[in-house]
Parts: structure tokens; C-alpha cells; sequence
């Protein structure tokens, strides 16, 4: 069992402290409770082109200089931005810890002088390369930002992928970053999660002595993220540059950590992963229509979504590839899984959870994103609790009430003439 | 007030040792490593067979991944399907592929199962059975791979570069193959590489986790024990190409939104005695986020997400190559500001703060990338795989610190030469064709299959 110990500081930032002293290391980890949820249209891609401009400096530290501090010393670092949140960490030598402390206070309490048009204008190019390189210059690319323009309203805010688009990312002003960072970039909207080698009192101290100073904020603004139910199935069809018709699939689901989200993340294993999954068997092995399957549910706290795709192989319509889906799903609604089927996806997401909480920095991330979603870092703990009581009927109700065709989103994504 | 001016200073520094590594040779010859680590209930297991891609013959190039493929089709008496059910059972993952230089077979499963796990683990590394309708269905799978490579540019890109380098040599073909080499490769094939090459005394067992050390060697013996010896593979034969200039290979992309570019030559093998000021020169060119290539480009120009240089170590001479995808835009700029830092560091103009910072990076990384039972494996992997001495690990930081400005000089004149690189270039040929004329080297346009026009 991790040992956790959760406070907050007087200005509402939420620390959690993870001591673990098999390596000399520290990761030190920032949740923002802000994504791209948090956008309005007209700035898409805004939370996220935020997060690269708080890698280039505060008042006390030089643009580049907080890569070249943390590397100087052997650390590592990066961030990432998400729907509902943005991340931003560092695993350093456990010695200087209090390095990672201060680099971390002043972006949060001290970015705002250091901000520059040219600073803006850069990473602004940079964005946009990173939606070129991974969005529009590859097989593909578009494909989950489509499914989110037909699953989500245009006024709901998971109706665009982080990214962005290069519109608005070529709309966003210095006085954009000016109120985002204001709004949200304060420590009653964050999590601080140490793991590693540390001495808890020494910890203590020196968190309150970086960021105790560091102003909370007004209130925060409203969104509003109950989403509507679509009633019926929205589909397209898209060709472009590919060789290979692939199908893609979004059923809607609750938030992460709901009982019906848990049931789905154990159905994805056994529907996808490896050859005795039940659909990778049935497609891949047995009638081998497609070249490979896979479905997943994605981390988000909002609304909950479960992802499927398949590759139908060449000259295969992908009707039949996707009838076969739907053949496999159905059979699972109507007839249930086997408990066999059930004890590999409970024992797989074991697996999949001691890999995660194995090393400081994926485990910090993980009691990051339990303190941000449910308010409290002990969830760690109890994770796999709900997959371990899961039962077989359960699995065989949340498929029949949420993978039907009611409520869903099918893309077609196929060769250009086809 | 806390003094926010200066960066703290360090406390004093925690020590880090690699964990201890249990070795055992059989009398067949196979090798046997054990790193014992306790911080998670996981092990990691991997088999290293000495052979990959390097051995495929240009006419059957994709044998070794093709036959890695085939490995968890069916082994001892299970199907593939009954391996992963077995494995599911005990929260294993069994992966298998080949590389340049080895082929795996990989095994990550809950330490209280290991025991169990290592028996279907020794079936698929010695029993595996490569039935014939399953090389079929692996092989037309192979076939849609190869043919989806056809729109990723980054794919494209390093084929052409690695075929125009290598020709039909080791290291020229791809680890995939092609089409036709594809369609070429019989079960006889694979059935003779893996008797050849999954042999005893080409091969080491790597355990990394938490096991018991001395246990897991006598859990080894039983299964491995009587794997009969075979004859030693002979070592493949590189030929890398001579570039007599600075060329541009241009491969037309009309579709593009951006280039993806390489420059390069035949680097260096891992053997080479010049490796810690190589890895030094190399961090500080291009080899880390806040190296020389990726500021200019990235944080000073914004021409790219990312850009990069890289010395692929491998046991014969692999590529020296530095990529970069830009915008359509600059990808001459690109290609100057690339060819302008290859001169540079030629130069031996190098700051003392640059230097230090890099190596105190190499220096210090070390520990946060070995945290898992699986990267502990891996460094294993490739201290067997190249034959590093048993205290490599230990002697690494001294080898690092006696690197000095002088070595980066000589080594970054040794191993780089940017009057004969070879420039790859996949992206939009109507849009680039152009400007990348004004640069003053020929421009050679190809097809995606490498075939000049």
C-alpha cells in the first residue's frame, strides 16, 4: 500500500507527499485543474500552447532555462495538456528537490513579468508544427478530432481535440495568456505530488517556503459540462491520403472512476489487446477481415468516452468489418462474458496499475490525477477495489445500455476514390 | 522572504548503485543475467538472440522480424490463442520482434506468477512451432503494415535514407522488408533462421525484478539446460555507401504540410573506442531537448516540434543522422541552419557552460532511467548485447566527467562530415523543389520506392 499524507497549504494548494526511498530520486508533479475543457470556440488549442509558454520562463528564470536547470542536473521533464487538465513535472536527483520547488513556484507565481510577444510568437510556430507533424501530415491524423466534432455539441468544450485549430491558435493574444494564467495558473487550482526520496518535515518546509507567498485567485468561471444525450447514431464518412479503410467508434460513457467506466475499461481488455480478446480473435484470427483492433477507454473526468478502431485489410469492406464489431458486442450484451474472460481483464488491470505506480514519475502522476478528479490523492489506494467487485452480469448490463446504437459515433475513414 | 533569486543549491548527494547482477553461463553455452529489484511485485524477462534484421538477405529482407512474428503463434503444445490465455491468467505480457542487431522475446508479469510464466516463456523461445497458416496470415498482416508505411513521412523518409546509405547490404533493408521480399519468405525460411539462430550460445536470458536470484538460476537450468548447443551464426557483412558529396535525395509528397528531412552518413559501431566523447558531442549538437540543433530550430526559429541528431550505435557501423520535420515553408532555412551547426561544432567553438551542462546531464540521468524492473532489463540487454565490460555502469560517470572541449572538437571532426552527407527530403516537391536549389548541391528526385527519376 503507498504511504500517502495529503494537506493543503493556506492558500488552498493541495500537496500530497509520497515517501519511497528505493532511489535516490524525486518527482515532483504539478496537476493544473485546467484543459482544454476550458476553452471557449474561437481559442481551441489555447490550454495547450499555454502550457509551452511556461516552459519559457518566470521573473527568475531565463527563456530555455527552466529545460536547461532540470537537465544540468540530470533530471528529466516535460508537460502534457489534456481535456481537463494540464500537467507539468520533473524527476530529479532526491538532492535537489528543492531545485524542482522553486523552478515550480516561480512559473506559478511569477510568470507574468517575463511574458513577451516574441516568446508568444515562437512557441505559437512551434504549436502549429506540433499539429502538422502529428495531426495533419499523417495517415489518420484527423481521425479523434472528427469523432469529437460529431460526439460533442459545438458549444461543449470536448467538441475539439487540445490541439486546437490553426485559427485560433493563430488568433491567441498576449492578453489571452494574460487572463488564462490569472484565472487558472494559481495554487487553489493545483496539486503538488512529491514521490521518492525525501524527508517528510524537510518537504514540508520547503513547500510552504516556495509556495506558501503565492496568492489564491478569484472565483473560477462556469462551464458547463453536462452533456447532452444525442439520441441516435451520428455518422460520416472522410477520404483522404490512406490505404487502408478504418472504422472509428466513440460510445459516450460517465467520468472516469464511475461504475460504468470501470465496467468499460475491463470490457475494452476483452475485447481488444491480445489473441484471445474477443475481438482481435474474431476479426484478426478467425475471419481475418481486418489487421488489427482496439479499444480503450480515455482518462477524462467530464464525460466518459470508450474508443474502438479497426483497420479492415485491403479489398475488405469496411461494412463487414464493422457488422463483425457490432456481431461481437451485441453477443457480448445478449450472453455475457465468461468468468474466465473477466478474472484476465481484472488480473490485466492489476498488471497495468503496479507498472503505473512502479516508477516515482507515472506514480506522482497518478495520485496528481486522483487528487484533481475526486479531491482526494487516498484513491490511489482503493483504484482497483471497483474492478476487482466487477461481475460478470455488470459487464454484460453496461454493455447492453452503453455500446448499443443509440448513443454513439461511427467514422468511416477511407481511401480518396473509394 | 524566501530568496527566489538564485537557484537553491543542492543537498548532499544520495548515492546511486546499479543493483548487483547475478551471472551464469550454462555448459550449452547460454548466458544467464538476474538483477534482483524489490520495489514493485514485477518481473521482466527477456530472451536476446544475437541475430536480427542484420542477417536478412536483400531478396528475403524481413525474414527476422517475420519469423519473431511467427513465435507466439503457437509454441510447445498451445495455439496462440491458448498462450494468451495462459499468459492472461498470470497478468503476463509476452512480446516478440527483431531489431538490427537481436532478435527478443519479452516477458513482463506479476512476480508471484513468474515461475508459472517461465515455462510458456521457455516454449516460445525454444518450441515454437511456426505453422504454415499463421506465416500466411502474419504475412498478409506484414503486407497491409508495409502498405499503410506509404503515407507516414517519417517511414518514408528513413527507408530511403537507410537504403541509399546501406544499398542492399545489412542495414539497407528495412527490419519490415518490402512487398517483394515479403511475399518471397517460405516457412522454410523462418523455420531455418530460427534453427540457426535460437541456439543456445547465441543467446542470454535477462531477469530483471523481483525474484529470488539463486532460484530463478536453477528455474533457468531446468528449462534450458538441455537445449542442445548449435554452430555459431557467422557475423553479417555491412556495406556501407561512400557519399562523394552533398546530395539531395527529394521525394515527392503532394499531399504535404511538411518535410521531413535527414542529414547524414554511416556513423560509428558501438565498439568504438571514442564512445563517451561521441555520446558527449553528440547530447550538445542535437542529442537532448536543449541541444544545439533543437534551440536553433525549434526554440529560436520555430520552424519545427522538434529536432534532433543521433548516432545509431549498433554492432556494425549504424547511421549518424539528423532529423527534423519542418513546415513547407522553411525547409531550405531548415536545411542551411542544420548543415551551419554540423560546421560549427566542427570547430571546436564550444562554451565551458554548454560542455559542463551536458555532461553533468549525461552524468546525472542515469538513475531516473532505471527505475523499472523493465529498464533495468534493458540496460542488461544491451551491456550483453555489445559486450560491455561488467563494471560499465559503475565506471560510466568517470567516463563521462574526463570527457573535455578538446575531445568534442576531434571527435565531432572524426565522425561528421558535412561536405558528404546525404540529404533526405519527403515532402511537398512543387513547394520545396525550388528554394532547396538555391543551396547548390544536386537534387536527385526519387519515388517513395527509392527508384530515381
Amino acid at each position: 500500500m503507498l504511504d500517502l499524507v495529503e494537506y493543503r497549504l493556506n492558500n488552498g494548494l493541495r500537496v500530497v507527499l509520497n515517501e519511497d526511498h528505493s532511489a535516490p530520486l524525486v518527482a515532483v508533479n504539478l496537476w493544473y485543474h485546467v484543459g482544454s475543457k476550458n476553452e471557449r470556440p474561437g481559442r481551441t488549442g489555447f490550454a495547450h500552447l499555454f502550457e509551452h509558454m511556461l516552459f519559457s520562463g518566470s521573473t527568475h528564470v531565463g527563456n530555455n532555462e527552466h529545460f536547461r536547470y532540470v537537465q544540468s542536473v540530470g533530471g528529466v521533464l516535460n508537460g502534457t495538456t489534456f481535456f481537463d487538465r494540464t500537467n507539468y513535472f520533473e524527476t530529479l536527483p532526491s538532492n535537489y528537490l528543492a531545485l524542482g520547488l522553486w523552478l515550480e513556484s516561480d512559473r506559478m507565481g511569477f510568470f507574468l513579468p517575463a511574458l513577451t510577444q516574441e516568446k508568444l510568437d515562437i512557441q505559437r510556430e512551434v504549436v502549429k508544427e506540433e499539429r502538422r507533424q502529428r495531426y495533419d501530415n499523417v495517415p489518420y491524423g484527423t481521425a479523434f478530432e472528427r469523432l469529437l466534432n460529431l460526439a460533442y455539441d459545438p458549444d461543449y468544450s470536448y467538441h475539439w481535440p487540445t490541439i486546437g485549430s490553426m485559427e485560433d491558435l493563430g488568433a491567441a493574444s498576449l492578453d489571452d495568456i494574460r487572463d488564462f494564467f490569472s484565472t487558472w495558473y494559481r495554487p487553489d487550482n493545483c496539486t503538488l505530488t512529491l514521490a521518492g526520496d525525501f524527508v517528510p518535515s524537510e518537504a514540508r518546509e520547503l513547500v510552504e517556503q516556495y509556495f506558501g507567498d503565492i496568492a489564491p485567485g478569484g472565483s473560477f468561471p462556469k462551464f458547463d459540462l453536462v452533456r447532452r444525450t444525442q439520441g441516435g447514431e451520428r455518422r460520416d464518412v472522410f477520404r483522404s491520403a490512406v490505404q487502408l479503410p478504418r472504422l472509428y467508434r466513440l460510445y459516450h460513457l460517465p467520468g472516469m472512476g464511475a461504475p460504468e467506466w470501470v465496467h468499460a475499461d475491463l470490457l475494452s481488455t476483452i475485447l481488444s489487446g491480445d489473441k484471445a480478446s474477443r475481438l482481435e480473435k474474431a476479426l484478426v484470427l478467425d475471419k481475418q477481415i481486418a489487421t488489427e483492433v482496439a479499444a480503450y477507454v480515455l482518462p477524462t473526468e467530464a464525460a466518459g468516452m470508450m474508443l474502438l478502431q479497426a483497420t479492415a485489410k485491403e479489398g475488405v469492406p469496411i461494412d463487414d468489418v464493422e457488422k463483425a464489431i457490432d456481431a461481437e458486442i451485441e453477443r457480448i450484451a445478449a450472453g455475457g462474458v465468461t468468468d474466465e474472460e473477466l478474472s484476465r481483464a481484472k488480473t490485466r488491470s492489476e498488471v497495468e496499475f503496479a507498472h503505473q505506480i512502479e516508477n516515482y514519475d507515472t506514480r506522482a502522476d497518478v495520485i496528481g490525477m486522483m487528487a484533481t478528479y475526486f479531491g482526494d490523492a487516498t484513491m490511489t489506494q482503493r483504484w482497483l477495489e471497483p474492478y476487482e467487485n466487477a461481475t460478470a452480469a455488470e459487464i454484460a448490463a453496461t454493455t447492453a445500455k452503453r455500446l448499443g446504437a443509440d448513443d454513439r459515433v461511427t467514422i468511416h475513414f477511407l481511401p480518396e476514390g473509394e | 522572504m524566501t530568496d527566489r533569486t538564485t537557484a537553491p543549491p543542492p543537498g548532499p548527494p544520495r548515492p546511486y548503485h546499479f543493483p548487483p547482477v547475478t551471472r551464469k553461463r550454462l555448459a550449452n553455452g547460454l548466458e544467464i543475467l538476474i538483477a534482483e529489484n524489490h520495489a514493485a511485485p514485477l518481473a521482466s524477462v527477456r530472451a536476446l538472440v544475437r541475430s536480427g534484421a542484420d542477417h536478412d538477405t536483400a531478396d528475403v529482407a524481413g525474414l527476422a522480424s517475420l519469423t519473431a512474428d511467427l513465435l507466439d503463434e503457437a509454441a510447445g503444445n498451445r495455439d496462440g490463442v491458448q498462450l494468451a490465455e495462459a499468459l492472461g491468467l498470470l497478468g503476463a505480457s509476452l512480446g516478440t520482434g527483431a531489431d538490427w542487431d537481436a532478435s527478443y522475446v519479452s516477458l513482463d508479469v506479476l512476480s508471484r506468477n513468474a515461475t508459472a510464466a517461465f515455462t510458456i516463456f521457455a516454449d516460445v523461445v525454444r518450441r515454437a512451432t511456426l505453422p504454415a497458416d499463421a506465416l500466411e496470415r502474419v504475412r498478409s498482416e506484414r503486407l497491409m503494415e508495409l502498405l499503410q508505411q506509404r503515407d507516414e513521412p517519417a517511414a518514408i523518409a528513413a527507408k530511403r535514407f537507410s537504403g541509399l546509405l546501406y544499398g542492399t547490404g545489412a542495414y539497407g533493408n528495412s527490419i519490415g522488408g518490402n512487398p517483394e521480399s515479403v511475399a518471397r519468405i517460405t516457412l522454410d525460411h523462418a523455420r531455418d533462421f530460427y534453427a540457426r539462430h535460437f541456439i543456445p550460445n547465441n543467446t542470454a536470458i535477462i531477469i530483471a525484478g523481483d525474484v529470488d536470484a539463486a532460484e530463478t538460476v536453477a528455474t533457468l537450468e531446468s528449462l534450458f539446460g538441455d537445449w542442445p548447443r548449435g554452430e555459431e551464426p557467422p557475423q553479417p557483412v555491412v556495406n556501407p555507401q561512400r557519399v562523394d558529396a552533398n546530395r539531395i535525395y527529394l521525394i515527392d509528397r503532394p499531399t504535404a504540410v511538411q518535410s521531413e528531412i535527414r542529414i547524414g552518413h554511416v556513423g560509428v559501431a558501438r565498439s568504438t573506442a571514442d564512445y563517451f566523447p561521441l555520446s558527449v558531442m553528440n547530447a550538445l549538437l542535437g542529442g537532448v531537448f536543449n541541444s544545439r540543433i533543437n534551440l536553433n530550430l525549434r526554440e529560436r526559429h520555430g520552424y519545427t516540434y522538434g529536432a534532433r541528431s543521433t548516432f545509431a550505435f549498433r554492432r556494425h557501423p549504424g547511421p549518424f543522422v539528423v532529423s527534423a520535420p519542418v513546415r513547407n515553408e522553411v525547409t531550405r532555412e531548415s536545411v542551411e541552419e542544420v548543415f551551419a551547426e554540423l560546421r560549427r561544432i566542427r570547430t571546436g567553438d564550444v562554451e565551458d557552460r554548454e560542455l559542463d551542462d551536458t555532461k553533468s546531464y549525461l552524468m546525472g540521468v542515469f538513475p531516473a532511467t532505471v527505475q523499472s524492473s523493465s529498464d533495468i532489463a534493458g540496460r542488461l540487454l544491451d551491456m550483453e548485447l555489445y559486450g560491455l565490460p561488467h563494471d560499465y555502469f559503475d565506471r560510466y560517470r568517470d567516463n563521462i566527467a574526463a570527457v573535455g572541449k578538446d575531445d568534442i572538437a576531434a571527435v565531432a571532426q572524426k565522425y561528421i562530415d558535412p561536405d558528404r552527407a546525404l540529404i533526405v527530403i519527403v515532402g511537398n516537391a512543387k513547394q520545396i523543389r525550388e528554394p532547396l536549389g538555391s543551396l547548390g548541391m544536386p537534387i536527385h528526385e526519387m519515388d517513395i520506392d527509392g527508384k530515381v527519376a
